[in-house]
């Protein structure tokens, strides 16, 4: 069975996750989501979406799962790999106080599951305030600290005191939430090459790359330490001196493991304000 | 007409101002009818004298006012700690002092096993072993061809052998932060926080949490608790969902369940309005043995685990502050939704930043919504002083003081966490008498064995494991230490017209005690043996 990729999305009350929740249940993305909430409060599915709903169930009509996990995060994490059919993507909103890592951390040790990234939201008018209020700021500045991607909300710029925060807490790509479509991005729904180029929606760089040239492993090791910053994702396969590898970073996280594949084959993405497909190529051809 | 019977004692300790001591008392209909001698209850007509507790001493059933219900179910899994523990079954384990000692006691169990079924140890803790960390060929010792997992007693971390590392695919080639390494590039056994326990636990089906909801564990916590002489206890963080309540009620509700339990709900998995919906639908159930209604709260973490919010100078080996497990401003919402609503609350605090913040979530609530008689429990006070205690006392809210952390982790606290001068004045039960607010006093169990003459015995003494007294000032006396675990306790739950005393009108509900703890040495309190309890009249001996 493939593994279950499992995507956090964290940030402090406030910040907008159960919106963006809302959101990845609706958008058009083909996928059979599972989400873990920690409560239905402000969930709200159209009508015509809902299949079916219990005290702890919203069943969507396209194949989507919204849960409440209720006292234990990680005996909910154990019933989603124990559901059949498995959802193809499981989504955490963690807690308000959760750091997101002490989580997203159970994809990398379970070996039926997979890291796909943690995603802070910042709440672009408050975030200030809470990063200078000894109470929190330690840990509203983990939550962004620890993120492969962090997202501003409820502001159409980020302010220079924020920036300033952001660079202080090391935080990853940070740029205002739009209204383009989450998927590609959290979940990576873009296919590997077969012979043409993947179409991405315009808010998006993508990449990709076939060919039978091998690399050095000790290189491939360099050159992934060198990406783009804005190079959000890349997965594949790369035939090196020292064998097969398969790839798979997500924001911060990098992952290389020994794997069979007789060609080198590599899709990535990364929002189009951050980074484009040139600067990618470039970047691999070097 | 319902039959009267009169017990005798050689001595009854009713913590009743207006008759201290008694020699007899008369029970009609599971309830206290007289106080006195002999002849107590003649007035009230034909009376049956029972003399088989002549020779012992009768206190009113203690009152443990924060403990869990996994006390009991704990013992499902093998004890792998360091100190004496006595299981449901009135068993007593002796501390395992070396890791030698741990390996014995474990590979003995694993022979009593069906062929490949994991053993599962709880209750190790390596701070009180100076020797090697705990690891995989330990455990491998204890058996190669079944799974091995210990959890260690902070429930951070565990210990599994080769088995389970191999179930889990752990190996060399695992890059995942918390499954540690050794020198020689593989897993040590050692794994780290949730995360790294997670994919062990859930392959050999180690889950400590899911066994409070089961008849059989509400029945083991049962006998926990009448081995402690306790007749009323809490269970604070309740995770009952309404669909659990059927098998609580009916394990509860059995004419030979002496035990009333008061279940204090978590607040999560809600916005503060639908966990206070939550709590009154519990409440419309609540039964005498059932006491639902309350809430808990969590707010900071532990002071030994350095995740406690703590006030300047914080931590003496310069940690950062502690964590919030609920943002400070969900705790005034939630305070203020729970007065609102006259819900009572039991709020964990640790740290004194913690209490700080509750006790001002506290007086919020209380100006926007007042409520004299709210009886809000502060829960652990480790750090709280004067200033804070009046403050409660102004707020008349409560606060159930962690008295067994000065034997269990007094030294700790000096060496590394809070240092000598904070630790000295930590659990201060005598400041918080002295201020006039209402206190009790815990075990926590099962982070500690519930055992409330243990429990008086540390506030009394304050004697810390390496013998030393830790702050003297802050001792009390006896007579204060067994009125804190029964009518003190009782307060705390809103159940002191019921229970906590012996006296007419109240529940004949009795702890048995093989001798007069006024009358012992108070060094040797928590000696005092303890042979059952009385429960509504009815006898449940040890
Ligand atoms: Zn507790």
């Amino acid at each position: 069975m493939t593994p279950l990729p499992m995507t956090v999305i964290s940030g402090y009350l406030g910040a907008g996750k159960t919106t963006l929740v809302n959101r990845l249940l609706a958008e058009d993305h083909g996928l059979r989501l599972m989400i873990l909430v920690n409560d239905f409060g402000a969930i709200n599915i159209d009508a015509d979406l809902l299949q079916s709903r219990t005290e702890d169930t919203i069943a969507l009509q396209n194949g989507c799962v919204c849960c409440t996990m209720g006292a234990d995060l990680f005996m909910a994490l154990g019933d989603a790999l124990d559901r059949r059919p498995r959802p193809d993507h499981l989504v955490v909103e963690a807690s308000g106080v959760a750091d997101p890592a002490s989580i997203a951390r159970a994809a990398i040790a379970e070996p039926e599951m997979s890291y796909a990234g943690i995603v802070t939201l910042v709440d672009g008018l408050n975030a200030p305030g809470l990063l200078a209020d000894d109470l929190i700021a330690a840990q509203v500045g983990q939550q962004i600290s620890a993120a492969d991607l962090v997202l501003v909300t409820k502001t159409d710029r980020i302010d220079p005191g924020l920036g300033g925060h952001f660079a202080r807490l090391k935080a990853r790509g940070p740029r205002v939430l739009d209204d383009g479509p989450l998927a590609p991005l959290l979940f990576g729904t873009i296919p590997l090459p077969k012979g043409p180029q993947p179409a991405a929606h315009p808010a998006y760089a993508a990449w990709s790359h076939e060919s039978a040239r091998q690399v050095s492993r000790a290189a491939l090791v360099d050159k992934l330490s060198a990406r783009p910053e804005g190079l959000y994702r890349l997965k594949g396969f790369v035939l090196t001196d020292d064998g097969g590898c398969e790839v798979q970073v997500v924001g911060r996280y990098v992952e290389a493991r020994r794997a069979e594949t007789d060609r080198t084959r590599l899709v990535g993405l990364g929002p189009a304000d951050r980074v484009s497909r040139d600067q990618i190529e470039a970047w691999w051809s070097a | 007409m319902s039959s009267i019977t009169v017990f005798s004692a050689q001595t009854i300790l009713t913590m009743d101002p207006s008759r201290p001591r008694a020699t007899h008392v008369a029970v009609r209909d599971g309830r206290i009818l007289a106080v006195g001698g002999a002849d107590c209850a003649d007035q009230w007509g034909e009376v049956t004298h029972d003399d088989s507790l002549k020779d012992t001493v009768l206190m009113p059933g203690f009152v443990e006012g924060h403990a869990h219900m996994m006390a009991g179910a704990m013992w499902t899994f093998a004890y792998a700690g360091y100190h004496d523990r006595i299981d449901p079954d009135g068993k007593l384990h002796k501390g395992m002092t070396d890791i030698e000692a741990v390996v014995a006691r474990l590979s003995a169990q694993a022979a009593a096993l069906p062929p490949g079924a994991p053993l599962i140890g709880w209750g190790f803790d390596p701070i009180f072993l100076s020797s090697e960390r705990l690891n995989r060929h330990h455990l491998d010792r204890i058996a190669a061809d079944r799974p091995v997992a210990i959890m260690f007693s902070n429930f951070h971390l565990m210990c599994v052998n080769s088995a389970a590392l191999a179930m889990a695919g752990y190996g060399r080639d695992t890059n995942a932060e918390g499954v540690v390494k050794g020198a020689d590039g593989e897993p040590t056994g050692e794994l780290q926080e949730m995360a790294a326990m997670f994919p062990v636990m859930r392959r050999v089906g180690m889950d400590f949490r899911g066994l409070s909801q089961t008849a059989s564990s509400i029945r083991a916590y049962a006998d926990v608790c009448r081995l402690a002489g306790v007749t009323t206890v809490t269970d604070l963080f309740s995770t009952m969902e309404e669909e659990d309540l059927g098998t609580a009620l009916a394990a509860t509700g059995a004419d030979d369940f002496c035990l009333r339990i008061v279940p204090a709900l978590g607040a999560i998995g809600g916005s503060p309005d639908e966990i206070a919906a939550k709590a009154r639908r519990l409440a419309a159930r609540a039964t005498d043995k059932l006491r639902l209604g309350a809430v808990k709260l969590m707010t900071d973490g532990s002071i030994q685990g350095w995740t406690a919010r703590v006030k300047w100078p914080g931590y003496v080996g310069g940690q950062p502050n502690g964590i919030w497990n609920t943002p400070p401003e969900t705790i005034f919402a939630l305070c203020e939704a729970m007065q609102r609503e006259g819900i009572q609350m039991h709020i964990h605090v640790n740290g004194d930043e913690a209490s700080d913040v509750s006790l001002a979530a506290l007086e919020a609530a209380a100006r926007k919504h007042p409520w004299p008689d709210a009886r809000h429990v502060l829960q652990h006070c480790q750090m709280m002083g004067p200033d804070q205690f009046r403050r409660a006392a102004a707020l008349g809210a409560c606060t159930n003081i962690f008295a067994n952390h000065i034997w269990y982790f007094g030294d700790q606290h000096v060496a590394l966490t809070i240092g000598e001068d904070r630790a000295s004045r930590m659990d201060a039960v005598r400041s918080a008498l002295d201020e006039g607010v209402r206190v009790a006093i815990h075990s926590d169990a099962p982070v500690t064995p519930m055992a409330p003459l243990f429990t008086a015995w540390a506030a009394v003494n304050r004697r810390t494991m390496s013998g030393r007294c830790l702050g003297p000032e802050q001792r009390i006396t006896v007579e204060e230490a067994l009125r804190l675990i029964t009518l003190g306790a009782a307060y705390t739950l809103k159940l002191d017209a019921e229970i906590g005393s012996i006296e007419t009108g109240k529940r004949a509900d009795f702890a048995i005690l093989g001798a007069d703890p006024t009358m012992v040495d108070p060094a040797h309190l928590k000696d005092v043996p303890v042979l059952g309890t009385v429960f509504g009249g009815r006898l449940n001996l040890s």
